[in-house]
């Protein structure tokens, strides 16, 4: 059974990263210059939205590492860990919240669907917002990380959690900012953070349900 | 100095220290053991370790995460501005993100209403499916090393 499973879930996950890249990309993939000023004016209005949401997203990702550095921390070594797991379970998550939404949805009319159906986004907005500090944590010190002690001690500016999460929010931004790429990386920033965030229980590595043993005499 | 004798102090050395009056054998042990006890261990390098992810991680850089924090925030805001947007603007464009989520949930849970009872059951399963999966890769404990 557990073999198997190690055969199946390279698998799943190959076809399901295949899938959701067929889905998240564009039609044509050429990138041209706008048409018109029409077009330019949009074009700009859509990467100062972006932008403006990366300003939001530094100030969010700031504020929770002041908060919980030691979390953030944790699950972004854990990503590091084991980053299949990580993104096989925010793949298995985002499809489960998908289908429990239209599960709550369709219990509407019964009166139990909308606080079910609220609650359920928040918990995905949460865990959405924990995960991707996490993941801006670990591209952080992917990049700009210490290698050696000596570095550390070298260091005066790069070096903490907070100077971590800043750099990753600047690198992974600026790829946001990529036409057809960004959207794409981001997306899978996304899974790789709700992935982690459940990994680790934001951060508190306690188990998710109770071990049942049975005493027997 | 019988067999009985030892065997009782080496099982409670501190009760039966008499013994070791009597006992050459038993001297000799002790003797050695205290010996190897005084030995000091070996000196470890800190530094040739690997370097552990706390190390160094409460440090706060403020100069660094302010200044890149404004710039961001500075050009942000700049292009607002070049594009004629408000900050209103930019929190209505989210929302309309999540109200086109919301639509598709919507089309989905209508379309599944619409669906023959087949297609319902297996919807059901798959949901099944998909959560017990879930709950499986939940139970892993996470293999992280300490941070």
């Amino acid at each position: 059974m557990r073999r198997m499973l190690r055969l199946f879930l390279p698998l799943t996950i190959v076809a399901a990263t295949l899938v959701t890249a067929m889905i998240a990309a564009p039609p044509g993939f050429g990138i041209h210059p706008p048409d018109g000023i029409a077009e330019a004016t949009a074009m700009l209005q859509k990467t100062a939205v972006i932008a403006a949401l990366l300003a939001v997203w530094m100030i969010v990702a700031v504020s929770l590492t002041l908060l919980s550095g030691r979390e953030i921390r944790y699950s972004s070594v854990e990503m590091r860990a084991s980053a299949l797991h990580c993104f096989a379970l925010g793949l298995v998550a985002v499809t489960s919240f998908a289908l429990t939404a239209i599960v709550f949805s369709y219990l509407i009319p019964y009166h139990v669907g909308l606080p079910l159906l609220f609650a359920l986004g928040v918990f995905a907005i949460l865990t959405k917002i924990y995960g991707l500090v996490a993941v801006f944590h670990a591209i952080g010190t992917l990049v700009a990380g210490s290698r050696t002690r000596e570095q550390l001690n070298r260091r005066n500016w790069l070096r903490g959690d907070l100077a971590m999460v800043v750099i990753g929010v600047v690198v992974l931004g600026a790829i946001r900012l990529i036409p057809i790429v960004g959207p794409i990386v981001w997306g899978f920033a996304s899974v790789f953070g709700i992935g982690t965030a459940l990994a680790t229980k934001f951060g508190r590595r306690e188990p998710w349900f109770l071990a049942y043993r049975l005493h027997l005499s | 100095m019988t067999d009985t004798e030892c065997q009782r102090y080496l099982e409670d050395p501190e009760a039966n220290a008499a013994h070791l009056q009597s006992c050459a054998e038993c001297r000799a042990v002790s003797a050695a053991l205290a010996e190897k006890s005084d030995v000091e261990p070996a000196s470890i390098d800190v530094d040739a370790l690997p370097l552990a992810p706390w190390e160094g991680s409460s440090h706060r850089p403020w100069p660094l995460v302010l200044g890149i924090t404004a710039v961001v925030v500075a050009v942000a805001l700049a292009l607002c501005d070049a594009a004629g947007l408000s900050p209103l603007h930019v929190a209505e464009s989210s929302l309309t993100s999540m109200e086109a989520m919301r639509g598709l949930i919507d089309r989905a849970t209508a379309s599944l209403r619409a669906a023959s009872l087949v297609w319902q059951i297996a919807f059901g399963v798959a949901f099944l499916i998909v959560n017990a999966l879930l709950i499986v890769l939940l139970r892993r404990s996470p293999r992280g090393i300490d941070a």
